[in-house]
């Protein structure tokens, strides 16, 4: 587990210069992802709804398009995986406000109530049975510890702000990335990029968490106009930070996954077939019974039921 | 716009830079007497006893959504997402003025003051704002949320300007502006604008927006210009409205001149027409399904 000081050097990027704004980088990315989004958006129906790109139908979309229609067609369930995530979500909102996490569980529960539970997630909760409530509240509260033994009082002139939503509209507004980051950092840039993203994982590392942290840093710089220096995603189940810093590369990379993924969904809201694109999560996927290719790759035509109890990894915030 | 020439002194130079249209005195009066006319007529029609209270969020609505103005309930129920530009603009106040190191700082004072002036509202007279019941009676997780989107709305709005470069004090927050329709109409208009800063004795108008700038964002933008013009006179009449959506970083300035507030003038009778309808077929449908509950239960009488 990180130490606080090592935390904090480690956000500041201590030791590495921060990296001067290009005042037409921004305006550059822009005219790309427009450029190459506007034969897709030039076949969507007249009165089609604004094509949303968030990291979820993003990773969705580039898994398998058939995956990703069938899961919005599925009714969506509550893991404990989610429900995890959400309340380490509002703990450590409410360590990085206040300072104080002192009420842990019941913290969180009012937390999500508060907002009126959106997700479920309290009544999830309070339909769980003894054995595997209690488990959840033990490492809610062992993550809890980590974030309150790792992370050290912001300084206010860093201007912390959690759950900061980002919007760009391209196209006029028929396609619109989108993305809540948990923690932001630093003034907005002048001559310097000044702002650090920072995401909270509850469960174990994966791939495509750096991919979600790159298109945060895109949408940042298309955004402001200027990239953050740093971003960063904090595993409470171990207390441990990977950060990284941000070049043109990094959003160059960035781009190139969002144009696929937004060509797609643009197609897809279109009205085209989806393709389908076998992959590990076949067995799980809702649209398994109808989809040939996922069949033969998972070996059943009888789509496993994601665990309520245990959770899949896939779907833990 | 280049960040190398910070965006906040972007902003902040549109916002106050020098008038360039002048509204007469004359042209504002015969607006307002033909808005007057206008929302008169259309009061008019309303059902017996019923009040309409407009302000920028109903006006999009009906533009938006006209489906959803038949509804004629104004109750308010509390969130965070709903208190946090109270708490946020309050909390914006102090960083402004050096009373706090920054957001964070500011909105946990004025949360701490909201419950003070709650627990000593009767004995010194002092009014406590009006989300510090609501406040006072969530647990401490709610609370950190309110605080949270607060901090969060503060910072957008904080770090939007060049607050040092605002001729003057700017008025952050402050009193909604009201305009009571004349002639005895059940109308009023609500302006409310996050900042107020005066240039050359006009007031420049910053909005704060959510999510991303819409197609009618001159509606969004002209309807606020359009009430602070109604409740002046013509020489401090607002010279711009700018809004700022923070959320995607984009901006738009909205110089006021006659053909601004007539627009504005314009889709808000448009609004009011759609929301007067929207009450009246309300209350047909109220009366029909009145009637036909009472020749339900007649006829289970005469059963």
């Amino acid at each position: 587990m990180i130490e606080p000081d090592g935390l904090l050097r480690r956000l500041r990027g201590d030791g590495v210069p921060r990296p001067e704004v290009d005042p037409g980088l921004a305006g550059g990315l822009r005219d790309w992802l427009e450029d190459g989004l506007v034969e897709a958006v030039a076949t969507l129906p007249v009165g089609a709804g604004v094509v949303r790109v968030n990291k979820e139908s993003l990773s969705q979309v580039l898994l398998c398009e058939a995956h990703l229609l069938a899961r919005r067609q599925a009714p969506r369930v509550v893991t404990v995986g989610l429900a995890r995530g959400s309340l380490v979500d509002a703990l450590f909102r409410q360590w990085v406000t206040t300072g104080v996490v002192d009420g842990g569980w019941n913290d969180a529960l009012a937390a999500l109530e508060v907002e009126g539970d959106p997700d479920g997630v309290a009544s999830f909760v309070a339909g769980l049975a003894a054995g595997p409530r209690r488990r959840m509240m033990d490492e809610v509260t062992e993550q809890v510890g980590h974030i309150t033994a790792g992370w050290p009082p912001l300084s206010p002139t860093w201007l912390p702000r959690t759950q900061e939503r980002l919007e760009v509209p391209l196209c006029g507004g028929r396609v619109v990335l989108a993305g809540v980051v948990d923690l932001v950092l630093g003034r907005p840039a002048q001559d310097r990029a000044s702002v650090c993203l920072v995401e909270l994982k509850s469960g174990g590392r994966r791939l495509e968490h750096r991919a979600d942290l790159h298109f945060y840093a895109l949408l940042e710089a298309l955004r402001s106009g200027a990239p953050p220096f740093r971003i960063a995603t904090y595993y409470s189940a171990t207390g441990e930070l990977d950060a990284e810093r941000v070049d043109e590369d990094t959003l160059l990379n960035a781009l190139s996954r969002v144009l696929d993924g937004a060509v797609r969904l643009c197609r897809l809201a279109g009205g085209a077939e989806p393709a389908r694109t076998p992959n590990p999560l076949c067995a799980w996927c809702a649209g398994l019974p109808e989809c040939a290719p996922g069949r033969r790759r998972a070996g059943t035509d009888v789509a496993r039921v994601a665990d309520a109890l245990g959770g899949l990894d896939g779907a833990t915030a | 716009m280049s960040a190398s020439c910070s965006t906040a002194q972007w902003l902040t130079d549109a916002l106050v830079a020098p008038p360039t249209e002048a509204i007469s005195a004359t042209e504002l009066a015969r607006l307002r007497a033909d808005l007057a006319r206008d929302l008169h007529t259309l009061g008019a029609d309303l059902p017996p006893g019923e009040r309409l209270q407009i302000d920028a969020f109903k006006v999009l609505v009906a533009h938006r959504h006209p489906d959803r103005c038949m509804s004629n309930d104004d109750s308010f129920v509390p969130s965070p997402r709903l208190c946090r530009r109270a708490v946020g603009v309050a909390a914006v106040n102090r960083c402004v003025r050096g009373l706090s190191a920054g957001p964070a700082v500011a909105v946990a004072k004025v949360l701490a003051d909201g419950l003070e002036d709650l627990s000593g509202e009767s004995a010194s007279g002092v009014r406590a704002p009006w989300w510090a019941q609501w406040y006072a009676g969530l647990a401490q997780g709610g609370r950190a949320v309110v605080a949270a989107e607060a901090v969060t709305w503060a910072t957008q709005l904080y770090t939007a300007l060049e607050w040092t470069s605002l001729p003057g004090f700017p008025v952050i927050g402050g009193r909604d502006d009201w305009w009571q329709c004349p002639g005895g109409s059940q109308l009023v208009l609500k302006g409310r604008v996050e900042v107020r800063s005066l240039v050359q004795r006009r007031l420049a108008l910053l909005v704060v927006g959510t999510g991303r700038c819409q197609v009618d964002w001159r509606v969004e933008l002209g309807y606020p210009g359009l009430v602070a013009a109604l409740v002046r006179d013509a020489q401090v009449a607002p010279c711009r409205v700018v809004g700022v959506w923070p959320q995607s970083g984009q901006v738009r300035v909205l110089p006021v001149d006659l053909p601004m507030l007539r627009a504005a003038a314009t889709a808000l009778v448009s609004a009011v027409a759609t929301w007067v309808d929207g009450r009246i077929e309300a209350q047909r449908m109220a009366l029909a399904s009145g009637h036909s509950a009472l020749a339900g239960s007649r006829r289970g009488v005469n059963a």
